[in-house]
């Protein structure tokens, strides 16, 4: 086949697809630029359903919006994800299953707070077992909303790739070993106790 | 079965076991003593009720009691799981103790845990008393009874004053 023609098929060819990402990839970029690259495309998210954002967390990947053409892909073991959407309200005794599920995921991880209960208490604002989820994990995006549509999802997940890939997050927590960007907003860490012994 | 035939099946099936059996609005309630709460509850099964809806509490500070409500239904008999039927208990506030109806109804296992937690009340015989929802260091303090004030938080905070 003509190598031109070829060229001017942007749609469904795998072998050209594959090879102008080959090109982009290890002829233009840095290392650095593939993994960030690459975390965006496989951002796993973990199913942390704490409240009722979760309906709007799972309308997102229906076929309809369709999350899954960002690259993301619900899962349920955290060992194996390096994404958290907190969907909703975090009381205290689920703050120690938040901070344990982000303990568990592989570096580089990231969290999305999701819905008006994970920024500020939102319906709750005014409780005794209310744990703001800034104060257990560091937040990278925030989506308002009671619930946020899953149009506000899928935004927040794009802004979190554009994020990625401008700062270069993933990669200089690789290359750094702590991601110094972070260190202002470090969490408390005695938030339900379970950090003595 | 309406409320007030329930009434009348009640007062003859208990006989001087309930203190008080009234029909409110459709609402049946029977109150007992918290003596007599497990021999009520055991009449209560025979008659058809089998399980529990709802184990809940109210505070009345002013008399300084806790009343322990069990809403009781039907799964067998349908003209039974028309009207609801609560079973109360009379409690001291400082000293809230009564005996477990997990004994008789399993379902009010968890749901007496929450009224543990919560109100402080305790359940003698209980398999697996400790608290459900709350961290420890918040169910000792006994979060919904009425003298619990949760602190004001203002959304306003640490904002100085720029609209006046």
């Amino acid at each position: 086949m003509d190598v031109k023609a070829v060229d001017k098929v942007y749609v469904g060819n795998i072998n050209v697809a594959a090879r102008r990402a080959r090109e982009l990839l290890l002829g233009k970029l840095k290392l650095g630029d593939v993994i960030d690259w690459a975390t965006t495309f496989s951002l796993w998210p973990v199913h942390l359903l704490t409240s009722c954002c979760g309906a709007e967390f799972a309308a997102t990947w229906s076929p309809r919006f369709d999350a899954e053409q960002y690259g993301a892909l619900p899962w349920v073991a955290p060992r194996q994800t390096n994404f958290i959407i907190i969907e909703g309200t975090v009381t205290r005794k689920m703050a120690c299953a938040l901070r344990i599920t982000y303990e568990q995921m592989p570096h580089p991880k990231f969290v999305i707070a999701m819905g008006a209960c994970a920024l500020d208490g939102g319906l709750f604002y005014n409780s005794y077992n209310i744990v703001r989820p800034w104060e257990v994990v560091p937040v990278d995006v925030y989506i308002p909303g009671c619930p946020p549509p899953p149009e506000a999802v899928a935004r927040a997940i794009i802004d979190l790739r554009r994020k990625i890939r401008e700062k270069k997050l993933a990669s200089r927590w690789l290359i750094e070993g702590w991601r110094h960007d972070r260190d202002p907003v470090k969490p408390a860490d005695d938030v339900c106790k379970w950090w003595r012994p | 079965m309406k409320p007030e035939e329930l009434l009348e099946l009640l007062k003859h099936a208990l006989g001087g076991l309930a203190k008080e059996v009234t029909v409110r609005k459709g609402y049946v309630e029977v109150l007992v003593d918290a003596d007599s709460v497990v021999p009520v509850a055991n009449k209560l099964k025979e008659l058809g009720f089998d399980h529990v809806k709802s184990v809940t509490a109210t505070d009345y500070p002013k008399e300084s009691k806790i009343r322990v409500t069990y809403h009781v239904s039907s799964y067998l008999r349908e003209d039974l799981a028309k009207p609801i039927l609560g079973l109360s208990v009379d409690l001291p506030r400082d000293n809230p103790v009564m005996e477990s109806l997990t004994g008789v109804w399993r379902s009010s296992e968890f749901q007496e845990r929450e009224v543990y937690e919560f109100f402080g009340v305790t359940f003698r015989g209980h398999p697996d008393l400790r608290p459900l929802l709350l961290i420890p260091e918040l169910a000792e303090r006994r979060v919904l009874r009425k003298d619990f004030v949760v602190k004001e938080e203002s959304i306003y905070e640490g904002v100085p004053h720029r609209y006046q």
